[in-house]
């Protein structure tokens, strides 16, 4: 019995956003954060890595996270899967993860790579494009 | 075109005489062809001569009681000349004659025709090589 | 459990839905443990670990032997179960079986619903295949490479020729197994028609018998052939026995064994039999038919300097009203010949010793009953020194013998003789070469040989007919045994000329004669050797690149009247072979000829075209006026079939034969049982 799908049990996106990093600059006018060195972002049990990260907030002025953008070698896991990539993009809305420059996707024995991938956390289904590779099965 | 002597100065025979080694016999046929190549060529070492030899028999003038009265022995022999340091290929060639004997009613007589004729293909085969050798030494330098 | 390896998949794109599945589109390819599988899109269901997978879909098997082609299909991960809709199965890219339903499982068992297999092409403008076979099901065991038809129905261009319940037929892969073989059918007015089904047993891996009986109207025969292959050697016997009322002995069989086997100290051994009930049996029955039957054990040995055999021989003769016990039938034969090069002359130095026994059954005394035991030797030195452009070759040699006689008054019982021979042969071969690369050599030979013969003279059991062509122009000897020696002072004068063009023509002219100071009477008219001055020899040698090759030995006088003249053409190009001889022997009491002989024999071969190829072959004796043999093949192969037909009249007869007609009709099916001898043809639909 082999999981494939980001993590298997619906993503719950209200839990609160912790993000710790070595630097961090804030810009008044566009209203971005930016968490620069070793940026990790945790929110419940999902948690990406990445060189750099910018936090978009929404326009409406009420501090809502709308998207948020890392770059710099990015790694996203979540229970015993994971997903690394050159860069990432998170959509708050509608719970969109994208991550692109060859990515690979590994849950339990199966990993996926390819171009880019786009995952609905909420769903937990999501594609993988661009001469993708799997290896499937192989239980214990 | 000017002739010139084959054993004369600057003639293939320098080339070719004294200087090949022939490959080893493996059959009665071969043994003769090795023997008639070193009696006209001499031995050496700066070249190998290696030789496939096929040969098959054909009955002939098969008369009215279906005896077989003639039987030629056909060879037909591909050789290849490399030069022995480099084992560089310098010359390959194929040559093909056929002997024939009678048959009688002795066999003792006809085995002795058969083994006969058999030299004699040894002989003529090993004569067309050496012709062979001599019109193309001059092209192994 | 059992750790299965992971299976590889790539695609364009990879969706993954829930935490179970994922579809993959685009180019997508499964590998596992070597077998591929390629589809246009696949569902891989993780809970069940299999996949689904919409084709038009190829799975190849890990040797790549079996390929599966199909619209459908649900596979397990490891590509090693599943079932294929509306699947075709390749097997070695030969055999074709297609299905509605192909259910595969443990990847070694492959089972075919509503099948259809054939091994010829289907294109649209021809869509039936030459011959198919339908089945209601077809199982194919690729571990045992079998294939198990039901209800099997084989079809002719679509009309149904015969049905089987069960067959077993090998896959194209299969090299070795017990079977059946291609089955022939030949009819003959002697043995009548007869259907020879072989039947191949394997006896383990060095081993085998094929049974091949006749099964037919007028005569009853079983062939048997028998071969192993042992460590250092091998064996191989074959035969036959015939029921038959032809003759007045009702069984008639022949068996032909022979076996060769490798010594220590690079000796070889090799034994023959050749057996067979009555003289007649082997032409009759179209087996191959020696003249003469040969029996022996022989030991050997050849290296660079030596050769070395012992043999004991017996024979019999087949010939018509010939009596075997007045024949040498039993002989015991052992020599050595060493060739050596002493230090102090130089040259080189071949020293033969040899000793023979020539036994007669009969006791009769004279020709009839005479028994022989002789021993000789002979030393040869031959020496050769160019000065400037000639080359001189000295030789001497020396031939003695001592004969022991029995049963024959004629001879003393014990005789010795002794022949010294000199000899000097001057050579001057000249050369030009073109700037073209053709070179020409032009070589005058010119000898001088005196022997001469002290004893008396033995009984000639081995020197009757002499031969003369360009390989003893130029011998000290030119008797074939050592029972007769060439003596008396004679000069032997060649010339050659060759034209050789690599690539090109090639020609190579000889020319020879033989004068003797006087005429010692050894040799008949039809040897060409005879009188003071012999016929003149002309050899021939005519080649184009390795298309053409003609070769003609003639003797004649100078009145251009022929002794001899023997000429052998073989020419091939892309479409055609032909194989000719004809030779012409002028009558010759001293060769038992009384009268002459001229025969030409042809065998030619013509690729016509879609696959047919005709060939006609024919033996015909100018002095009778009449063929001896004629017969005419026609053949027709393509990537599925092979057939010949061949219809061949002998003409000879004798006590035991008569003139006989007999046709062959030989029909294999391609893509069963692998090894086609390179007689399959690829074809794919034009248009």
């Amino acid at each position: 019995q082999v999981d494939i799908g980001f993590g298997g049990v619906a993503f719950d996106d209200r839990q609160p956003v912790e993000v710790t990093a070595d630097g961090l600059t804030l810009d008044q006018t566009t209203g971005e954060a930016i968490f620069t060195g070793n940026v990790i972002v945790v929110q419940g049990d999902l948690r990406m890595a990445a060189g750099a990260v910018r936090i978009v907030y929404g326009t409406q002025g009420n501090q809502d996270v709308s998207e948020v953008i890392a770059t710099g070698g990015v790694l996203v896991t979540r229970g015993a899967d994971a997903a690394e990539g050159g860069s990432a993009r998170y959509d708050v809305a509608s719970a969109l993860l994208t991550l692109s420059g060859n990515v690979l996707v590994t849950q339990g024995p199966t990993a996926i790579s390819g171009d880019s991938m786009v995952v609905n956390m909420r769903a937990g289904n999501g594609s993988v494009d661009g001469r993708v590779r799997t290896v499937l099965g192989g239980t214990d | 075109c000017n002739f010139q002597p084959v054993y004369g100065p600057g003639g293939s025979g320098e080339i070719i005489r004294n200087q090949i080694r022939v490959a080893d016999p493996a059959s009665r046929l071969e043994f003769e062809l090795v023997a008639r190549l070193e009696d006209r060529l001499g031995t050496g070492s700066n070249y190998m001569l290696d030789y496939v030899i096929d040969r098959t028999t054909r009955n002939l003038a098969i008369d009215e009681d279906a005896v077989i009265n003639r039987i030629n022995l056909v060879g037909t022999l591909t050789f290849t000349v490399r030069e022995a340091g480099t084992g560089r290929t310098v010359q390959t060639g194929e040559v093909s004659t056929f002997t024939s004997y009678a048959t009688t009613e002795s066999p003792v007589a006809t085995e002795s025709a058969r083994r006969d004729a058999e030299d004699r293909l040894a002989i003529a085969l090993a004569d067309q090589v050496v012709t062979r050798l001599i019109a193309g030494a001059a092209s192994w330098s | 459990a059992q750790t299965t390896a992971p299976a590889t998949l790539i695609a364009d794109n990879i969706r993954f839905n829930g935490s179970t599945s994922v579809t993959a589109r685009g180019a997508v390819e499964v590998f596992f443990e070597g077998s591929r599988l390629r589809a246009e899109s696949i569902t891989y269901d993780g809970s069940t670990d299999n996949l689904r997978v919409q084709g038009p879909l190829t799975l190849v098997d890990e040797s790549g032997n079996a390929v599966f082609v199909a619209d459908f299909a649900e596979l397990s991960a490891d590509l090693q179960n599943g079932v294929l809709q509306s699947a075709r199965l390749v097997l070695d890219r030969q055999l074709q079986i297609a299905a509605t339903e192909i259910v595969h499982t443990d990847g070694r068992y492959t089972q075919l619903y509503q099948a259809v297999a054939s091994s010829c092409e289907v294109c649209f403008d021809h869509p039936t295949p030459l011959w198919e076979i339908r089945a209601r099901r077809i199982i194919h065991d690729a571990e045992e490479q079998q294939l198990y038809f039901e209800n099997a129905q084989f079809r002719v261009l679509g009309v149904p020729v015969f049905f089987l319940p069960r067959m077993r037929m090998p896959d194209p892969t299969l090299e070795r197994a017990t079977g059946f073989l291609a089955p022939s059918v030949s009819a003959d007015d002697l043995t009548g028609t007869q259907l020879l089904v072989p039947y191949f047993i394997e006896l383990g891996d060095h081993a085998d018998i094929t049974v091949t009986p006749w099964i037919g109207v007028g005569t009853q025969t079983v062939e048997l052939r028998y071969r192993q292959a042992i460590r250092n050697g091998e064996l191989e016997a074959e035969g036959a026995v015939s029921w038959d009322d032809l003759t007045n002995n009702a069984t008639r069989a022949y068996l032909f064994a022979d076996a060769s086997f490798e010594l220590p100290r690079a000796f070889t051994l090799d034994l023959q039999l050749q057996a067979v009930s009555d003289r007649g049996y082997l032409t009759t029955y179209g087996f191959n038919d020696p003249d003469t039957l040969e029996s022996y054990a022989r030991v050997s040995r050849v290296r660079r300097d030596e050769y070395v055999e012992a043999s004991g021989t017996l024979y019999e003769s087949l010939r018509d009203g010939v009596d075997n016990d007045t024949l040498p039938t039993r002989v015991a034969h052992a020599e050595i010949t060493r060739r050596i090069t002493p230090d102090l002359i130089g040259g080189t130095l071949t020293a033969t010793l040899e000793g023979t026994g020539f036994y007669r059954y009969s006791t009769i005394d004279g020709d009839d009953g005479r028994d022989v035991f002789r021993v000789t030797g002979a030393l040869d030195w031959r020496r050769s020194q160019t000065f400037g452009g000639l080359m001189a070759t000295f030789e001497g040699a020396l031939h003695g013998g001592v004969y022991n006689t029995q049963q024959d008054a004629t001879f003393g019982s014990t005789v010795y003789r002794l022949t010294p021979y000199s000899a000097v042969e001057l050579r001057y071969p000249m050369q030009a070469t073109t700037a073209t690369g053709v070179s020409h050599l032009i070589e005058p030979i010119a000898q001088l040989v005196w022997s001469n013969t002290f004893g008396d003279a033995p009984p000639n059991e081995d020197s009757f007919i002499v031969e003369f062509d360009e390989a003893n122009l130029f011998s000290l000897d030119r008797l074939p045994g050592s029972d007769r020696r060439e003596t008396g002072t004679r000069a032997n004068i060649g010339l050659s000329y060759s034209r050789i063009a690599p690539g090109g023509w090639t020609v190579g002219v000889g020319a020879g004669v033989v004068l003797r100071r006087e005429d010692e009477g050894q040799f008949t008219e039809g040897s060409g050797l005879n009188g003071l001055q012999s016929d003149f020899l002309m050899a021939t040698h005519l080649s184009f690149s390795d298309q053409l090759s003609v070769a003609n030995r003639s003797l004649f006088d100078s009145a251009l009247n022929f002794t001899s003249s023997e000429l052998s053409l073989a020419w091939s190009g892309d479409r055609h072979e032909v194989i000719s001889t004809y030779t012409f022997l002028e009558a010759d009491l001293g060769e038992l000829r009384a009268d002459p002989l001229a025969e030409l024999a042809f065998d030619g071969e013509y690729a016509l075209n879609s696959g047919w190829d005709a060939g006609l072959n024919f033996r015909y004796d100018f002095m009778d006026n009449e063929a001896t043999r004629a017969g005419v093949t026609l053949g027709y192969r393509n990537e599925c079939l092979d057939m010949e037909f061949s219809v061949s009249r002998r003409y000879t007869t004798s006590s035991t034969l008569e003139p006989a007609t007999s046709f062959g009709l030989t029909v294999s099916l391609a893509g069963f049982g692998a090894g086609r001898e390179g007689r399959s043809v690829s074809r794919s639909c034009r248009g």
